[in-house]
Order: C-alpha cells, then structure tokens, then sequence
C-alpha cells in the first residue's frame, strides 16, 4: 500500500525513443491562445467573465497536480486552502474596508501557505509516518470539518456565504469583471506557472519526481521524504489561497461550498483529465470541462445530468486514460521529466 | 433518569446504524484494502429500493428484505467490471469509487426530481416499558445490527468461508498458493459489504426523509470510524463506528452545536494520527 506503486502505476514508466520535445510548443500555444482570448472576444464579455473564471481554476487545478503529479500526495484539501483565503480577503474588504491587491493577494497566500504548513505539520511530519490513504483521508475530513464548521458560523455569513465582497483594488484603481480582471488573472497564472515550472524542474523537483517514483528507495537514499512532501504541500497551499482570493474577488461571492470536498474533487478530476504531472496538463484540463460545461449547461436535459458525465469522465480517465488528454499526444518519456526516467522494477 | 434512557436509546439507534455503514466499509477495506468512497450511495440505493417497493405498492416490507439483495447485486456488478482494476492502486481507487458515487447520486437525484421523499415506517409506534416510550422501528434497527454483527462474527469464525476470508486477509499470496480463489473472494466480499450498505439505507429512509444527499452524510464519519478502529479487524470497525456514533451524537450537548460536528472529525482525525493501527493492535479475526 505504498504510494510509489500507486503513483507508478499511474503513469508507468515506457522508455520510449525520443521525440521532439511537445510540451514547450504546447505551452507556449496556450499562451498565445490566451493572451489572443480577450481580443478575439472582445464583443462578448459574459464570455471574457468566463475564461477569468476559467484561469483562476486552474490555478487551484495547478496546486492540486503540484500535490498529485509531482509529489504523489493526494490531497483533497486544495479546497480548504482555497476557501479559506477567499474568506479572509472578504472578511477584510467588509471589516477593515480594504482591497488593496499588493497587500491582500499576498495576505491570502500567507493564509493558504499557513494553513497548508499546519495541515502538513500535522498529517505528513511526526515520528510516526503516515500511510498515503492516511493523509489523503485527513485532507479529506479537514476540508468536510471546515466546510461544517463555516456552515454554521453566523460571523462569516453561515449558509449563506459573504457576498457583495469589497472589489479589488490597486491605488484608486477598482478592478470589475471584464478585461482587466483578466489581465491580473493571467498574470498571476502565468507567474506561479513559471514559479512552479523552475520549482519541479529544479534540484528540489529531482527528489520530487524521484519520490513519487519510489518514495522508499528516496527514503533510503537518505532524504527525509516527509520534509519535502510538506514543502511542496505549503507551495501548494500559497497557490491555492491565491486562487482563492481571485475567485471571491470576481465572483464578489464566496460560500461554505468553496471550501469543502467537492470543489476539491473538482480540481482533482480537471488536473486528471488534462494530464497530472505535467504542468500544463491542468490548465488543459480546465479549460476543456468549463468550456464543455459552458456549452452543454445550455439543454437542459443535459444540464441536469451534468455531474453524472463529470463523473463518466472522471471515471474512464482513471481506468483506461490515467495521463489524460496530453497523455494523448506527448510521449511518457516527456511528459515525465527530464531527469533521465527509469524503467520500474518490479 | 427517563431522559437519560431515552437518550441512550436515540444514540444506540444513530450507533446502530453507523455500525451497519462501518461494517461494509470496514469489510472491504480490510479484504482489498480500498476504501469504498460509493459507500454512501450504495445506501442510498438500499433507500431508494424501499422507495420503489413502497410506491407500486408491494410494501416498504419487501423493501427491507429486497433492499440488501439488490445492492449486494449492484455491488457484485461493480466489482467483475470495475473496482476489481484498483487493488493494486488503492488511492486511484478513491478517485474510481467516488467517480462511481457521482455517477449514482445524480443519476438518482434527477430521478428523485430533487424532492425530499417521505417513506412510512413499516411498523409504526411505541411500546412502553415502565413507563417509557421506545418506537418500535429504532428497537427493530438496534435489534437487526446486534443480529448482523452476530451473523458476521459467527460467519467469519464458525464456517469454511470465514476460514478462507481470514485467510486471505491473513496472507493473501499464500491463500492463493493454497487454491483460495481470492478474486471470488473479494468478489463475494465486495458484494456483502455492498448489501450491508443497503440494509442500513433501508432501515434509515423511514427515519430521515430519502433525498440524494441520504448516504453521503455518512461517509466522512465511517471512514473515520474504520481508520480509528484499525483496518484488518472484525471488532476494530465496529467500536470505531460506537465511538465516532456516540461522539457525534453527544457532544452537541457538551459544547455549542456549530463547533461539535467538526470537532468530532478533529477528535477522531488526531487519535487516528496517535495511534495510526487503530483500537486493536493485532488483527484478530
């Protein structure tokens, strides 16, 4: 019941003859694509509302395959994190009237980053370690507890959530829906993209993909597996609270659902679908179910059974598609790294 | 006093049944060792066979007795075609069964329409004992688990299969040398954890109103009780499920109601961290 036959199984290792290299060309096509989106939709801004919405999701997608794909933590909890610095930055737009963009964005990443540290702390580091269903069950029942207790807490609205959240601001500057919320949303993704980009693909990445490989053997080597298992996870916590704070900003909305297991298992199926351990695989991924969801969501008879193809889905990627869409098309030798993969023993 | 029986008495019927949801899952995780998130709409499907029997009229009774068979069917299905893929990936197979769950909860909500179904109870009433009023249908909740456990106990210790289910979770690469057929068995096994979970969706939907949302309520807390009694026990799931029942259904009288539910999860969560093998150390049974 290790993780390492898990994580391996899921993407097994096929030493295949090299290819040209993919998944720059594709990366670099999604932000062309991207930076072209708003141009091209220029006439339809319910649509440009859509695609911020869309690229703040995947920024939680992408602290999920941070988890997932690079390190072999399967966290449920990305939610929390999420949910709790969109709560924060609302609470302090209401309490302290201020949205100050430099001041809160970075505040709600501390928050995430904190939390995720504690959670970490708890769960991952000890003398005891921990079996991988163990943390997967203890991020689990911290989102449920927190969506419980957030449901029943009249000072953060309860039920109903906190609406009409205080816009965000830069100096005077009031941010709406529409292009310039786009803008900031892009750029914040195409920040931690680039940040996550030289984290897994530093020395730090190395042991990553090396322990979600075979986390015994790095044990053996001599790395304190759990150590870095908790780093990657409080990255993971900052990139989640500061998509958090982004979404409750836009929607000027945020609810005990935002933090609970169901919008994590939502992170989870997108960064599947698009292709866990690679980076750009949930971004893909995200992009892809919105989009479908947009474009079906308008039959009804399809809308009502909207969730049962997320979980068909869900399902055959996890039975016979398990590197998602980019799965498809880049070779497992790319999409795992360029550390030299090895072929699995055993 | 007589409030303090009553209150015993409501507790050992939620207990009841959280012991019945426990048992399935407990079963399951220790024979495959995966955790069966389609747990929760499993009793759901038990539920929702009750709600069919009653409504073209053949009985909630039928129901009950129909309902574990049915699911136990479901679960045998699910498990030829598609659990069977994921021992050897047990953390893909949380994603598997959840995605399994989705699919049979909305496929049943938009049966259902959305609404709230009120189901009768099949034997309606009190009966009184010094005084004391008891509804007849908890009596008969609590008086079926004391019989399930029973029945599994005397199952898995007296008869040739519970020699081989033991076996098999003792050391299941020597069962197999020894011509244990362990895939039937966890076939059988999945199947039996399955129509537990219907069971206990049958006894339930007469006490809380059947709506899609019946089984998932449940679900945080069993695994939580499986992982504080140990995985690998027979009586591990089962005081876990005692102790994560009794908490949840007491502390909301010790500390304010909105801090009690995630309080238990926080409780339960750090015990299991302090003692990851459970209640019981040595796996028995």
């Amino acid at each position: 019941m290790n993780v390492a036959t898990g994580a391996a199984a899921l993407r097994q290792v096929r030493v295949r003859s090299s290819s040209l290299p993919l998944l720059p060309v594709i990366e670099l096509a999604m932000l062309a694509a991207l930076v072209a989106t708003p141009f091209a939709l220029a006439s339809r801004p319910e649509l440009i509302t859509l695609m911020t919405n869309i690229l703040i999701l995947s920024l939680l997608a992408l602290s999920f395959d941070l988890c997932w794909g690079f390190s072999g933590i399967m966290s449920y909890g990305q939610a929390l994190f999420f949910g709790v610095a969109g709560y924060v930055v609302a609470l302090v737009g209401r309490d302290l009237d201020f949205s100050q963009m430099w001041a809160t964005l970075p505040l709600a990443m501390l928050v995430g980053a904190l939390l995720a540290a504690a959670l970490a702390a708890f769960l991952l580091l000890g003398r005891k370690t921990p079996t991988s269903i163990f943390v997967a069950f203890g991020t689990l029942t911290g989102a449920y507890a927190a969506e419980r207790l957030v449901a029943g807490w009249q000072y953060v609205g309860a039920g109903n959530g906190l609406s009409s959240i205080k816009l965000m601001a830069f100096g005077n500057y009031e941010f709406v829906e529409g292009f310039e919320f786009y803008s900031v949303a892009l750029g914040a993704l195409v920040v931690v993209y680039l940040l996550s980009r030289a984290v897994v693909r530093s020395q730090l990445g190395l042991v990553l993909a090396g322990m979600r490989q075979n986390e015994e053997r790095l044990a053996f080597f001599g790395y304190r597996v759990q150590v870095f298992k908790a780093l990657i996870f409080t990255f993971s916590g900052a990139v989640a609270g500061l998509s958090g704070a982004l979404y409750s900003y836009h929607q000027g909305f945020t609810g005990p659902t935002n933090l609970g297991p169901g919008l994590s298992t939502t992170a989870v199926i997108y960064c599947l679908f698009g292709g866990s351990g690679t980076l750009i695989g949930p971004v893909i991924g995200t992009i892809a179910i919105e989009l479908l969801s947009y474009v079906l969501a308008d039959t009804d008879a399809i809308r009502q059974f909207w969730p049962v193809i997320l979980g068909v889905v869900l399902l055959v990627v996890v039975m016979f598609q398990p590197t998602g869409l980019l799965g498809l098309v880049v070779s497992p030798r790319e999409r795992i790294g360029s550390f030299g993969a090895r072929r699995r023993v055993g | 006093m007589d409030f303090a029986i009553k209150f015993a008495f409501d507790i050992m019927a939620f207990t009841s049944v959280m012991v019945l949801i426990v048992l399935g899952l407990g079963v399951i995780a220790s024979m495959m060792g995966i955790f069966n998130f389609a747990h929760g709409e499993l009793v759901l499907l038990g539920a929702y066979t009750v709600y069919l029997c009653d409504e073209y009229g053949m009985g909630a009774w039928t129901g009950v007795i129909l309902a574990p068979l049915v699911v136990g069917a479901v679960g045998l299905v699910l498990e030829r075609t598609i659990i069977r893929r994921f021992y050897a990936t047990p953390i893909i197979a949380m994603l598997g069964t959840y995605a399994i769950g989705l699919i049979i909860r909305e496929i049943v909500r938009g049966l259902l329409g959305g609404h709230y179904k009120a189901i009768p109870e099949p034997v309606s009433g009190a009966f009184a004992i010094g005084g004391l009023e008891f509804s007849i249908w908890r009596s008969f909740i609590i008086a079926t688990t004391l019989a399930v456990i029973a029945g599994c106990y005397l199952l898995l210790a007296r008869t040739s299969i519970g020699l081989r289910v033991r076996g098999a979770l003792e050391n299941p690469m020597l069962a197999r040398a020894c011509g244990i057929s362990t895939g039937r068995l966890y076939a059988l096994t999945f199947a039996f954890g399955a129509a537990l979970a219907g069971l206990a969706g049958a006894l339930i939907v007469p006490l809380y109103a059947l709506s899609a949302d019946i089984g998932i309520r449940f679900l945080v807390q069993a695994f939580l009780s499986v992982m504080l009694g140990g995985v690998g026990t027979f009586e591990g799931p089962v005081l876990g499920a005692a102790a994560v029942g009794g908490m949840a259904a007491s502390l909301p009288w010790v500390v304010i109601p909105v801090l009690a539910d995630p309080l238990v999860f926080v409780i339960a969560l750090v015990i299991v961290r302090l003692r990851p093998q459970g209640f019981i150390t040595v796996g028995r049974l």
